[in-house]
């Protein structure tokens, strides 16, 4: 047994030795934090309506297509506008959920996609991109001639407040193509046959909550394992009692924003909801698919959910089932009682380094071409950020109704523009909703978040412009 | 022959070694050089901040802080209570049963019971936490333990255990305990099959109970085992994230009850888009995870009894 130890040949200094070798070795080639640096050129909006940016045509153009709710067929046929225009144009067409896994390196390398439809859970998160730099700003995009009228630049295509939630200090970085707002939903067919009046007040759905009980139905429910779906509810009653400018103060991040009386108002309102036992009991519980299986099965009267609720329910859903929506019922003394939040949704955006960003610019106006927005609305029946596109069915066009004062559309922000202060005011939400914290202590722990985000040199701040 | 022996023994290892290199060991590398810049993780862009990441470490007391404490507690509970009862099945499977003529057997059907405390094994673990997500969910929407619970007219929670800040991680660490007992119970059983018989017989005319039986002859000679099972479940421990991500609400909650380090490590780097903080943890929980072991192997160092 001579070389019975034959592991002091490769001796723990010496693996320590090749250790540090490899780790110099890697900081030097660092492959996945180093990559190209090259800027491209800025796209500016040329004389030519119909080729504005100057497009190259025989380049080929990167596009990748969120394939969540909406599918991708609707991107594969705008893919066919662009392709008839520019034959010679080859295009990389990517259908994911996974944006962040699949995108992020893409970005870290320099070398990111042409068009990003960055939506979904995996989404990367917009904040940190824009305070990389690494967004081209869509001014061009806005200021050229439309597709369909040369005379019109595509800014004027939009609906009001459709690139409210895309624009960060008054810079355009993303285009959000559908329309949709966040609405309280109801059955009109129970209400109707059980002869209960639509509330349009908070006292109103008050004085209704004990009739909805005596038929065994709970007023309402809500997904309380993501409260994210409580936000626009809680913000929409706050704002509509103090009017915008509260909300405004919210995403400012004002100093004792959250101290404001609406704000407080609005926290104890829901607050009372679980106190007085009109919520569906084990809603804290409830993902969105129980939740909203819940109430298709009628075992409550309200949802708070967004504007595509029942395409997403049309399968489902039983069939006599009619969904209609109401913005949330206002509190008493409410300045700006139609205040609701609306606006662009599915936010597409062109990367700095994008290689074919001229493409990129043509394909986001082929998108915004009326042709454009009704393949989106036949291919997925929801609204675009596009004026003068009619859907046929009741709920949009009863959330068109909701949406029809520009005055009104407003879509706070703050959980867009600090994605750290999210995660913190979310939970919170879900804590007021299941009486687990009471109002003070809810808006006592906005507050110190709201502070500790204002305070935070490391991150960029935004406001509303005024 | 000794002067070809380098060439040759290196041939062979090329390959692997470059590959573990390039793949292993190179990412960790990396994993170290980032968490000394603020890269996002979403550029190419990054400056060094020194030691910068590490201290805001131990300062963020929403997410690292609880998540810190709660890998703690299931790195203590887990192993105990998985050991302790792939033990106790594992014995009385082989040994704990009525001894007939003299011979030592487990208690009846102990073949069939080996199978079914296997089962869980072979589910993956997102498979496990959908299942257990319905297990546990309220009472009036299906939930197996509230409703049975109800039934008997006990109290049970009306939103379910997971939307209980104090039972959620309990609940994750229940079914953590549930989805593992059963590869050690199979793993120790084959440890004790390699403990002659002749001692349980001399230890039975001695007059020993199953209580003797088990800690005075099973538990030290499976030492070994024992300890290797600690170690593997410790990394467990450390590396829970899949039934946090697929169980629990909002991926941690409700309101960061169940934080996990590798639930935080996945916030940071793709939720908050902060690679490099993300890196600095997952450096820490490297560290952890090495002393872990090291500690493990040689404070559990005991004589060897050749047998």
């Amino acid at each position: 047994m001579r070389n019975s130890r034959p592991s002091t040949n490769f001796s723990r200094r010496r693996l320590l030795g090749t250790t540090a070798a490899g780790i110099a070795a890697s900081s030097l080639a660092a492959c996945a934090t180093s990559g190209g640096d090259e800027d491209t050129e800025d796209v500016s909006v040329g004389g030519d309506a119909e080729n504005p940016f100057d497009v190259d045509p025989a380049a080929p153009l990167d596009v990748v297509i969120f394939d969540g709710g909406f599918g991708d067929q609707y991107a594969v046929e705008h893919q066919k506008l662009y392709q008839a225009k520019y034959p010679d144009a080859e295009i990389e067409h990517l259908a994911t959920q996974q944006i962040s896994e699949t995108q992020q390196p893409r970005f870290a390398q320099g070398e990111p996609a042409d068009v990003i439809d960055n939506s979904g859970a995996q989404e990367i998160p917009i904040d940190s991109l824009i305070n990389d730099g690494e967004l081209a700003e869509l001014t061009p995009l806005l200021d050229a001639p439309s597709f369909d009228d040369p005379d019109v630049p595509v800014r004027d295509t939009l609906r009001e407040g459709s690139l409210a939630k895309g624009t960060f200090n008054g810079k355009v970085y993303a285009l959000n193509y559908a329309f949709s707002a966040w609405t309280i939903w109801y059955d009109n067919k129970l209400f109707t046959d059980m002869g209960w009046p639509v509330p349009e007040t908070w006292d109103e759905m008050l004085d209704l909550c004990p009739d909805i009980q005596a038929e065994g139905i709970a007023p309402w429910v809500y997904t309380g394992v993501h409260p994210v779906y409580l936000y626009d509810m809680f913000l929409m009653l706050a704002g509509r009692h103090g009017g915008v400018d509260v909300l405004k103060n919210l995403d400012n991040l004002e100093p004792d924003a959250w101290s404001q009386e609406s704000v407080g108002l609005a926290a104890e309102a829901m607050y009372k909801l679980w106190e007085d036992g009109y919520v569906l009991e084990g809603a804290p519980g409830l993902d969105h698919i129980q939740s909203q299986t819940a109430f298709n099965e009628r075992k409550a009267a309200f949802i708070p959910v967004g504007s595509w609720l029942p395409n997403e329910q049309k399968s489902i859903a039983p069939d006599d089932f009619e969904y209609a929506p109401i913005g949330v019922p206002y509190l008493e003394g409410s300045a700006q009682p139609g205040l609701i939040s609306a606006g662009g949704e599915e936010p597409f955006i062109v990367p700095d380094k994008a290689q074919n960003k001229a493409g990129a610019y043509e394909y986001l106006r082929i998108m915004l071409s009326q042709e454009g927005a009704q393949i989106f609305g036949d291919t997925v029946s929801a609204a675009t950020v596009v004026k003068g596109v009619e859907l046929d069915n009741l709920a949009a066009q009863l959330t068109d109704e909701l949406v029809s004062n520009p005055d009104d559309l407003f879509q706070p922000q703050f959980r867009f523009w600090y994605s750290k202060m999210d995660e913190e005011v979310r939970p919170a939400l879900g804590a007021l909703m299941s009486g687990e914290s009471n109002p003070d202590e809810f808006l006592d722990r906005m507050q110190t978040v709201a502070d500790e985000t204002a305070a935070d040199d490391s991150i960029e701040h935004f406001t509303h412009d005024e | 022959m000794r002067h070809g022996k380098y060439p040759f023994i290196l041939s062979f290892l090329v390959l692997p070694v470059g590959l573990y290199a390039w793949l292993v060991i190179l990412p960790f590398a990396q994993a170290f050089q980032i968490s000394f810049t603020d890269w996002s993780g979403s550029t190419n862009q990054f400056d060094y901040i020194g030691f910068d990441n590490y201290i805001n470490l131990f300062k963020d007391d929403r997410f690292v802080i609880p998540a810190l404490q709660h890998t703690g507690i299931i790195l203590v509970v887990l192993p105990i209570v998985t050991i302790a009862m792939g033990l106790f099945f594992a014995f009385m499977l082989n040994v704990g049963g009525r001894s007939r003529q003299g011979r030592i057997e487990g208690v009846r059907g102990a073949g069939f019971h080996k199978i079914v405390y296997f089962f869980p094994q072979v589910l993956s673990l997102s498979i496990i936490g959908i299942l257990w997500k319905q297990v546990y969910a309220p009472p009036s929407f299906g939930g197996l333990f509230a409703s049975g619970l109800q039934a008997l007219g006990l109290p049970a929670p009306v939103n379910g255990f997971l939307a209980e800040k104090d039972l959620v991680l309990a609940c994750v660490i229940g079914v953590l305990v549930w989805s593992s007992v059963g590869f050690y119970l199979v793993y120790f059983s084959s440890a004790m099959a390699t403990i002659p018989r002749d001692f349980y017989e001399a230890g039975i005319i001695d007059g020993a109970g199953r209580f003797q039986l088990f800690f005075k002859i099973t538990l030290p000679l499976l030492w070994e085992s024992v300890q290797t099972a600690w170690i593997y479940l410790s990394i467990i421990a450390l590396d829970v994230f899949v039934l946090i991500y697929v169980m629990t609400p909002d991926q941690g909650g409700p309101d960061g009850a169940s934080e996990v380090v590798g639930g935080v490590i996945w916030k940071y780097a793709f939720k908050f888009a902060d690679q490099a903080f993300a890196s600095a943890l997952g450096v820490v929980l490297f560290f952890a995870a090495m002393t872990l072991a090291v500690v493990t192997l040689r404070a559990g160092r005991r004589e060897q009894i050749e047998f």
